[in-house]
């Protein structure tokens, strides 16, 4: 079995550049546990248990030896030698890799042999960090992560809709007042469709434009997300900043930090995070200067009365 | 009270808007030119008025379900915002009165 299920000719463009884009120095853990040729096995033992590590190179003042593993120690404790040095058990020839070399290549070691651990050699020939397929999938984890960031960053993430439930998120660019408001429009749409009483899309309606606009007027831009299903509406409006220093005040009514061109498209007179409070069954806000704010708000829906079975309902057991 | 007749008492110059919205019914006015304050009226299907001449008005009205926007003081809403009511479907109208006149006229026809 592959520790690392990678192939290197199947997957998407975006991840190949990663793999050689980032080097081994990149994936390696550097905080390099070794242990020297004349230690006992009951030292590597104990420092296997202390640092909970199952492979342990052999190093002393840089330089390689080999590689003393768990099975080099059970072999050890079964045959009743852990007094003797770990230099006549340990591997003496090594697999490294070097730490200029392309991801790819590490990964392509796991595959070629049979090893879990490569040392990591730098150019002077120093044991300088270790690469398992624990480091590497970390690493690749974060990396995939941020480069999923980046791209969500330049799509409109597309409604996500079926009869349960629908979803969607809307970024929202700061002072982007051309379309300020168009995220309220098309969820207004959305929950159209799913058949929702008019008072309440009006309620969710009215909630999401203000909160679209406070994304555009205060913001540094941020989502607003809205989630539909048969029980509630939520909307979710996020931002990265710069966060409310005074909560409570912000809440009140005709409080505003809105400048005069932002008044003069209407809006801006410190009715907003009230008055989304005054449409909405449940509101939360939580907000910390240099760090951003969230709303949260939920409208409730109605229970529906029981609709008729479709046509495709199985045939009545009795009259069979 | 029917949309058209309404439009008609406060002189109003239609700018767009479909022949099914033609007769709805507004059954209530809101004159307004902050966007802020239409936002927090509880009014079922109001006509807007305002002198706000901006896409936003637009925005607002659909968002509250008002029935059509009427621009108000002779402005003439710029082409974006005449596209953006033909694209949420949305009555648009203008009138050269002032905002009072327009509201006293409306306010007649209604019967207040």
């Amino acid at each position: 079995m592959n520790p690392i299920p990678i192939s290197a000719e199947q997957s998407p463009l975006l991840f190949l550049e990663l793999l050689y884009k980032l080097r081994v120095r990149d994936v390696m853990a550097r905080d390099l546990v070794t242990i020297r040729r004349d230690a006992t096995m009951r030292e590597l033992q104990r420092l296997m248990q202390a640092r909970r590590v199952s492979g342990v190179p052999v190093v002393e003042n840089g330089r390689l030896f080999g590689i003393v593993s768990i099975e080099d120690l059970l072999q050890a404790l079964d045959a009743q030698r852990m007094d003797e040095p770990v230099a006549n058990f340990m591997a003496a020839s090594v697999v490294t890799i070097e730490d200029d070399m392309p991801l790819a290549i590490a990964i392509s070691y796991f595959n070629k042999y049979e090893y879990r651990r490569f040392p990591v050699l730098d150019a002077r020939g120093e044991a300088v960090g270790i690469v398992t397929a624990r480091s590497i999938n970390t690493r690749l984890l974060v990396e995939l992560f941020r480069e999923l960031a980046r791209i969500e960053n330049q799509y409109v993430l597309p409604l996500s809709e079926n009869a349960s439930c629908s979803f969607q998120t809307f970024r929202v660019a700061r002072s982007d007042f051309e379309n300020a408001g168009s995220a309220a429009t098309e969820i207004k749409n959305v929950l159209q469709k799913r058949g929702i009483d008019p008072k309440i899309i009006r309620r969710v309606a009215i909630a999401a434009y203000e909160l679209e606009m406070n994304l555009v007027v205060h913001s540094d831009g941020g989502t607003l997300t809205f989630r539909a299903d048969e029980g509630e509406v939520q909307l979710i409006a996020k931002d990265q900043g710069p966060g409310i220093a005074d909560v409570e005040l912000a809440m009140q009514e005709g409080w505003t930090t809105a400048n005069d061109w932002v008044k003069s498209l209407g809006f801006g007179a410190g009715m907003g995070l009230p008055n989304a409070r005054r449409v909405s069954d449940e509101f939360h806000i939580a907000s910390e200067p240099g760090q951003g704010t969230t709303v949260t708000v939920r409208d409730v829906l109605p229970p529906r009365p029981l609709q008729k079975r479709s046509k495709n309902r199985p045939p009545d057991r009795r009259r069979v | 009270m029917n949309l058209k007749t309404l439009l008609a008492a406060a002189q109003a110059q239609i700018l767009w808007a479909d022949p099914s919205h033609e007769s709805a019914d507004a059954l209530h006015v809101v004159a307004a030119d902050l966007m802020s304050d239409v936002l927090t009226m509880d009014l079922e299907r109001p006509l807007l008025l305002t002198s706000l001449a901006t896409e936003q008005a637009v925005r607002t009205a659909h968002v509250v379900g008002a029935v059509a926007v009427l621009v108000a003081n002779g402005k003439t809403p710029p082409p974006e915002m005449v596209a953006l009511a033909h694209k949420l479907g949305l009555p648009l109208a203008r009138t050269a009165l002032p905002k009072f006149d327009a509201a006293v006229a409306l306010g007649k026809a209604l019967g207040c």
